[in-house]
């Protein structure tokens, strides 16, 4: 009895976490370059009470056994890393990643972080930087004074200083790609670290061999579908309360067996 | 003492275990592929010395469902839901071949395809490794192609899909995967195909399993009150007995 109890538990435990992970979703649903994350979840072991065809007598065997499943267990979150729907946004700094790769970041700590987020500034030195201010790995700085910045379709930032005619290439944004993106781990802030999950990164320019190309003037929203969390979270509701209602039956029993 | 509380105690105990079978399934409601257990009541008469009377019961789990459970678009590449009565063969833990319907792929850092739980996919020869860097497609029939960058795409391998029939029945083991009758291979199947960028859900009902826990609930209530006529009538009978004496 008291296992009923706790297969229903673990059950009401997954649908929580797939609650957590829905609530994560839609609350990123306007973030740039944010992907998308699913519980996934996977049946417990399974406790074999009566081995089917045991035998009951020399010449007879069980026609059925009796097999108890534990519950249930959330065996990882998923990353789904389709693209996000990209926008227009006119800044000359924002870029948008079109199929597979990332752009790096260099961190304070000298480590390389990974982001699809584009929406790129330039800082007090003319650097090209995050929203938090981490430099890409490129190391790319815009001059004093330029104009025109462009950055093409496989990476190339070139900038028209004044009295010149032609642009001046300035620096080339390169991108990873892994082979296992969906086992990179989030670092928040739009960043993600490369795990050994992940592989390690495959660098390259953008436009090349299983790289995506750039876009400038877009950014990559979410690939947050908010009718699809809505209605799995209707679903993971009804889960809930259904794994709930299995604890009460078997509390009531126990009640029952108690009253004897 | 009357014989008649043992018997009343293997229904409650039964209920019980049905009780455990039911949570399960319903803690299992959106598991992916997950097949639902099936429970029946069996009667075992109780031999012995003189009339037999008595008949305990038993609860057993006479399988799986094979219904198909709900297929949900995910968009994902990597995400497949087989058709019909197919299973996905798996490396287990133990080496050997298992099968399951749970079909959210990953791909490892060396390339091979696994599921969620990290286990290596089988194709028709072992493990199906994909090229660095590939975007991969899987076809209807299992073909695993891998395209990477503008080149055409080159076929990797192709998903191992066996059906299971009356001859070749499939059986859960203790690890959630299902094995054959003697837990070996089953023969390839030609006939099987998948669905890509799909996830089959769990094929557990709800609805079945809420009206099963009920009547469950009202059993074991009954045996309870069996329980209790027993000890009134045990009561009642040692009454007589000791105004008798």
């Amino acid at each position: 009895m008291i296992n009923s109890l706790m297969i229903s538990k673990t059950g009401m435990q997954a649908q929580q976490m797939k609650l957590d992970v829905i609530s994560n979703n839609l609350a990123n649903v306007a973030t740039t370059g944010f992907k998308r994350a699913n519980a996934v979840f996977e049946d417990l072991m399974y406790q074999n009470l009566r081995q089917v065809g045991a035998n009951t007598a020399e010449q007879a065997t069980l026609p059925t056994g009796l097999q108890v499943g534990l519950g249930v267990r959330t065996v990882a979150t998923a990353r789904n890393f389709t693209q996000g729907t990209v926008q227009q946004s006119d800044n000359t700094l924002d870029v948008a990643i079109n199929g597979n790769g990332f752009f790096q970041v260099e961190m304070p700590d000298g480590t390389t972080a990974y982001s699809r987020d584009g929406s790129f500034k330039a800082d007090a030195q003319g650097r090209i930087v995050t929203n938090s201010g981490f430099p890409l790995t490129a190391g790319i700085t815009i001059p004093a004074g330029a104009q025109g910045i462009t950055i093409s379709a496989d990476g190339v930032v070139t900038a028209k200083m004044p009295g010149t005619t032609t642009p001046q290439p300035i620096g080339n944004i390169e991108l990873a790609s892994f082979i296992n993106p969906a086992g990179l781990e989030p670092l928040g802030q739009n960043l993600f670290a490369e795990s050994v999950a992940s592989g390690a990164p495959i660098n390259g320019a953008p436009n090349s061999v299983g790289m995506g190309s750039l876009m400038q003037g877009y950014t990559e929203g979410s690939n947050v579908n908010v009718v699809q969390e809505l209605v799995e979270m209707i679903g993971t509701q009804r889960a809930y309360e259904m794994n709930s209602k299995a604890i009460q039956t078997s509390d009531q029993m126990l009640q029952r067996l108690s009253q004897l | 003492m009357d014989k008649m509380i043992y018997t009343a105690m293997t229904g409650a105990n039964a209920a019980q275990y049905r009780q455990q079978v039911l949570a399960n399934n319903l803690a299992n409601v959106s598991t992916p592929g997950f097949r639902a257990e099936l429970d029946a009541f069996r009667s075992v008469p109780v031999r012995g010395d003189g009339a037999s009377t008595r008949v305990f019961a038993l609860e057993a789990t006479s399988g799986h469902s094979d219904l198909p459970g709900s297929v949900s678009q995910t968009g994902r590449l990597l995400d497949v839901a087989a058709r019909g009565n197919a299973y996905f063969a798996v490396q287990g833990l133990d080496g050997t071949e298992a099968y399951t319907r749970a079909g959210a792929l990953e791909v490892d850092p060396n390339g091979t395809l696994v599921n969620p739980a990290g286990l290596p996919m089988l194709g028709d020869g072992g493990p199906i490794v994909v090229p660095e860097g590939a975007q991969v497609n899987i076809a209807t029939d299992g073909t695993v192609s891998a395209r990477v960058g503008q080149q055409p795409p080159q076929t990797v391998g192709r998903l191992k899909m066996v059906t299971p029939d009356q001859d070749n029945p499939l059986r859960r083991s203790e690890d959630g995967l299902f094995r054959g009758p003697q837990g070996d291979a089953l023969p390839a199947s030609d006939v099987a195909r998948l669905e890509s960028g799909s996830l089959e859900g769990s094929n557990v009902n709800p609805m079945e399993a809420m009206i099963g826990m009920i009547a469950v609930g009202r059993q074991f209530e009954v045996q309870m009150r069996m329980l209790q006529n027993c000890e009134t009538n045990d009561k009642t009978a040692s009454q007589l007995l000791s105004m008798n004496g």
